[in-house]
């Protein structure tokens, strides 16, 4: 998951008034985010974006700039496929649907997460 | 999976592209439209979606690059960046490009020579390492020689040789006329056993391929099989061909078939056109019992495919023992066997490549080795003009560095530039090898089509990698160069003055330029000298004013008697023609293959222990037209008929061995079978000695001639003088003495030189490419010390400024740059000299009568290469000492 020779720009956008400085996030987590943002359904890109918005309660932006590239990315990857439809108010857009592929590894990725964050949680809690 | 959907991807490489711009549109308009619900007006909205986007174009490009491989981008970038650069500067691109193509060029060229003359299977040919030839040897005088070549002999071997081939086919090609009257051309047909077809992977493009029955003794069957292209070019392709007749020689055959489409046999160089049966061709040429008869030949070979699991020496051992058994079959005693000690080896089925290579295939491998010097001197002087221009850049490059770009990146664009240069001059080199394929074909394998260069693979292949390699070798020294690079010494003197260095890789890469051509220059030298030697042969007759007439009989029979005055008739018919100085009739041709008849002589036991004596049988006119002197006595007369007193001139040498001492006119020969039995002819005249085998010392083989009104006049044909242009006297005369020619009998007119021209061919060969590959050696050479020395004084422009400031006089500023050059060149010629005299002794078996390290050659060349180096070290030189101190000192 995290491809390190590729040199991929991941950058978040944090709300200035959120948070001053924004922490390194663990690499790869824009994909995770992508991919569990699409087991609800195909979406376009912007849609995408929004959710994740919405659902972090502003928290977490994510920036066109490394949106698009993780999208190519899972479609290189086979994660998601990827179909012109009509948006909601009838524009021509891309819409992105999470593959079998793609939900075996939003999986596997999820428990990899989770093992992580718990990790942290222990050093937090207990060092 | 990755791969396919990349390459996919790849293939609709601008939709993709068109994907991204219309989706990020879509993500811009979305926002645009959010933020006006939100309440802002339509272009404020415009403007803050367009500043939460940022930069569209990086995204558009970053998820683009997802697409490719990661330094593929780069890469791309640095070509194209190298290739602005290189438009830039077109006298240095068009330098090293031709530099560069002359080097590939050649090499492409001579590849596709030595190829298709020793590298390349027969094509189609099925599992060419187990199939060979055989060879046979046998002794005679204490002198080894090849033999074979009768259908007997081979017959023998492939019916005795036990369990090591699973199959043998007999083959061998000839120049018959096909066709009748005036349509009828000679043309190159295979005669081959029915069981050659099976060793190769062709079935039959139509009809079917001659069998086994069609080809059993005593007749055989008159059937052919066309060439491919034959079919094409004669018949349109027609499939009615098959079953039509054509005449090949006296015999009129039935076209039963087309072979696969590239089937060429066993020869690529001169493929034939139609494939006939062995048995039916030797019947038509050869007497009754001919499949029996050791005595006459027609130069037939063998191929046999080894079966698995026997090893080459088993099969060569097995096939000496088959020879023997054949010779005992023969009638040969124990005591002869043992003398005749004969032997037969399994070679390579390319014959360039097993015993019988050709002297033109060894010098071919030499100059394939010569192209390959070639190379690496223009590498070199690549290498070196490039290491000249990464210096040049130094600064350049401190200031890149300085501004943060990767030297891993700036290394890659070096090499980059060496790589686009290499394969420009790779493709431009592909036509200069074309072009130089075809001037080597034509000089050196007359009447075969040049092989092509950009059209076969294996010649593409290797002019691919010649290319990368030369790429990766000329970009190297500059990138080490540049890994040296230090920032700040470079950016505080950049390319200024006073820090003049010796780049000691330039000097190295200079003294190997001089060397190697050096090296190359007495490769030339020797052969040129070889090749005057060779001319300087007084051979004993003029092979260049000569013209040689042969009758061609075809289905025409007339008796002795009416041949013999046709003959005679076509003699006078020659003189008639404008041009033609003299004319004789001939038995034999000096290098065509001379007569051998058993001779006797008083007092002499075996006149064979002194070697061959051969003879021809020629008019009064012979000397006169072939311009061979006598010595002593006469040359015969018309006197000398065929009822009169037996006469004979003999060679200055032949007199020699058989009296020393003594005179021989008036001595007696006898001549026949067997010889003491037949009646005296007398010695009239001595004739100086010729050269009929070859240019080299004859010391073995002697020469007589007798009246042809004494020696079967019917046999043989012409000799005419021509004064002026031979082959311009070709034509009339042929037309001449065919009005003369019954039924569909004809003549065929050569010239005599070529039959000598294809003895000396690996002389010229080896002179002429050596010195076009070592002259184009030297200027490239030159051109390096050129551009080196100047580089060098352009540099030192201060240093010599403050010489001549000092009181430096123009003599002292000449001195010093033309002594850097000589310096240069002698290092060279010292490397190279040490070279040449450790590698001359392997080519000596290539010279004629020429010393491999001949002092006047050595010397020769190495001053050429000291002047070449004067040369082009003076305009650097003369521009040194003009130096004017005070503008040089100022610019300061």
């Amino acid at each position: 998951m995290c491809r390190v020779g590729e040199n991929v720009p991941i950058t978040y956008r944090w709300e200035a008034t959120a948070v001053k400085n924004p922490p390194d996030l663990l690499p790869g987590t824009l994909d995770l985010l992508v991919l569990r943002t699409l087991t609800r359904g195909p979406l376009h890109g912007y849609g995408i974006a929004q959710r994740v918005k919405e659902i972090s309660g502003d928290v977490l932006q994510v920036g066109e700039s490394s949106l698009y590239p993780a999208l190519q990315r899972l479609l290189l990857d086979g994660y998601v496929k990827a179909e012109w439809g009509a948006s909601e108010n009838n524009r021509r857009a891309r819409f992105y649907t999470l593959t079998a592929a793609g939900q075996k590894h939003l999986a596997a990725e999820r428990k990899e997460f989770e093992r992580m964050v718990g990790a942290i949680r222990l050093v937090l809690a207990n060092a | 999976m990755r791969l396919l959907r990349r390459l996919a991807q790849w293939l609709r490489f601008r939709a993709n592209s068109t994907d991204v711009e219309e989706e990020l549109a879509f993500h811009r308009e979305s926002i645009e439209r959010d933020l006006i619900t939100r309440g802002h007006t339509a272009a404020e909205a415009r403007q803050a979606a367009r500043r939460a986007m940022g930069n569209e174009t990086l995204t558009r490009e970053d998820a683009r690059g997802v697409w490719l491989w990661p330094s593929l981008d780069a890469l791309w970038q640095d070509a194209r960046v190298t290739v602005r650069g290189l438009l830039r500067n077109p006298a240095f691109t068009t330098g090293v490009m031709l530099t560069f193509a002359l080097g590939v060029g050649a090499n492409a060229a001579m590849f596709s020579l030595i190829d298709r003359m020793m590298l390349r299977p027969p094509a189609l040919m099925r599992d060419p390492a187990r199939v060979h030839r055989v060879y046979m040897y046998r002794t005679s005088n204490g002198v080894e020689s090849e033999t074979g070549g009768q259908y007997a002999r081979n017959a023998d071997l492939a019916r005795w040789t036990t369990n090591s081939f699973s199959a043998v086919a007999m083959h061998t090609t000839k120049q018959l006329a096909v066709g009748v009257g005036q349509d009828s051309r000679e043309m190159r047909i295979g005669i081959v056993s029915a069981s050659f077809f099976g060793f190769f992977d062709a079935p039959s493009a139509a009809g079917r391929y001659f069998g086994a029955s069609e080809d059993a003794p005593p007749s055989g069957s008159p059937v052919a099989v066309l060439s491919y292209p034959a079919w094409q070019a004669q018949y349109g392709g027609r499939h009615d061909a098959i079953g039509s007749t054509v005449q090949i020689g006296a015999v009129v055959y039935t076209i039963i078939g087309v072979a696969a489409k590239d089937f060429v046999g066993l020869w690529p160089l001169r493929p034939p056109v139609a494939f006939i049966p062995m048995s039916t061709y030797a019947a038509s040429v050869l007497g009754p019992k001919w499949q029996t008869t050791y005595s006459s030949s027609f130069g037939i070979g063998s191929i046999a495919r080894r079966k698995p699991g026997v090893s080459v020496d088993a099969a060569s051992a097995d096939l000496s023992k088959a020879l023997v058994q054949s010779y005992r079959a023969e009638g040969r005693s124990e005591d002869g066997l043992a003398a005749l000690r004969p032997r037969s080896l399994a070679g390579s089925v390319l014959i360039e490549r097993g015993p019988g290579r050709s002297d033109v295939a060894r010098v071919a491998m030499w100059l394939g080795g010569v192209a390959i010097i070639v190379l690496l001197i223009a590498c070199a002087n690549v290498a070196s003009l490039l290491l000249a221009r990464a210096l040049s850049k130094r600064r350049e490059n401190a200031v890149r560095l300085a501004l943060g770009v990767s030297r891993t990146r700036l290394l890659t664009q070096l090499l980059t530039e060496s790589m686009v240069l290499a394969v420009a001059g790779g493709l431009v080199g592909m036509v200069v090898g074309t072009w130089m394929s075809a001037m080597l074909s034509a000089a050196f394998l007359p009447g075969i089509e040049p092989p092509s260069v950009t059209g076969d693979p294996r010649t593409l292949a290797l002019v691919g990698i010649i290319t990368l390699v030369a790429g990766a070798f000329t970009g190297v020294l500059p990138v080490l160069q540049a890994r040296r690079l230090t920032i700040t010494d470079d950016l505080k003197t950049g390319a200024r003055a006073g820090t003049f260095r010796h780049s000691r890789a330039r000097s190295a890469l200079l003294v190997l330029q001089g060397a190697l051509s050096l090296v190359l220059l007495v490769g030339a030298g020797l052969f040129v000298r070889s090749l005057r030697h060779v001319r300087d042969v007084r051979l004993g007759f003029d092979p260049d004013s000569v013209l040689v007439v042969e009758l061609k009989w075809r289905d025409v029979q007339l008796d002795s008697a009416k041949t013999a005055d046709l003959r005679l008739r076509l003699v006078g018919a020659a003189t008639t023609v404008s041009g033609i100085e003299h004319a004789s009739l001939q038995l034999a041709a000096p290098f065509g293959g001379m007569t051998d008849w058993p001779i006797a002589v008083a007092g002499i036991d075996s006149v064979r222990k002194f070697g061959r004596f051969e003879f021809n049988a020629v008019s009064p006119d012979y000397f006169a037209t072939m311009g061979t002197r006598i010595l002593r006595g006469r040359a015969f007369e018309s006197s000398d008929l065929g009822g009169g007193r037996g006469v004979l001139v003999v060679s200055e040498a032949m007199g020699k061995v058989l009296w020393p001492g003594e005179d021989p006119l008036d001595k007696c020969v006898r001549i026949g079978i067997p010889p003491d039995t037949m009646p005296c002819r007398y010695v009239v005249g001595v004739a100086e000695d010729i050269h009929a085998r070859g240019f080299g010392p004859q010391a073995r083989n002697f020469y007589y001639y007798l009246p042809a009104a004494q020696w079967h006049q019917q046999d043989g044909g012409l000799f005419v003088r021509v004064a002026g242009d031979v082959r311009g006297a070709i034509e009339p005369l042929r037309r001449r003495l065919q009005q003369e020619m019954p039924g569909s009998s004809y003549v065929t007119v050569a010239r005599l030189g070529e039959l000598t021209e294809a003895e000396s061919r690996s002389w010229v060969m080896g002179a002429t490419v050596f010195t076009a590959f070592g002259a184009l050696a030297l200027i490239l050479a030159a051109v390096g010390l050129y551009s080196v020395i100047a580089y060098n004084v352009a540099q030192r422009r201060q240093e010599l400024a403050v010489r001549v400031a000092l009181g430096a006089v123009t003599g002292d500023v000449l001195r010093l740059v033309l002594g850097e050059g000589l310096r240069f060149a002698a290092a060279g010629a010292a490397v190279g000299g040490a070279i040449a005299l450790f590698a001359a002794p392997q080519i000596a078996p290539l010279l004629f009568n020429q010393s491999p390290r001949d002092p006047i050659v050595f010397g020769t060349v190495t001053s050429a290469l000291l002047a070449v180096a004067v040369a082009a070290s003076t305009i650097p030189a003369i521009r040194g000492a003009r130096v004017d101190p005070n503008a040089a000192l100022r610019a300061e």
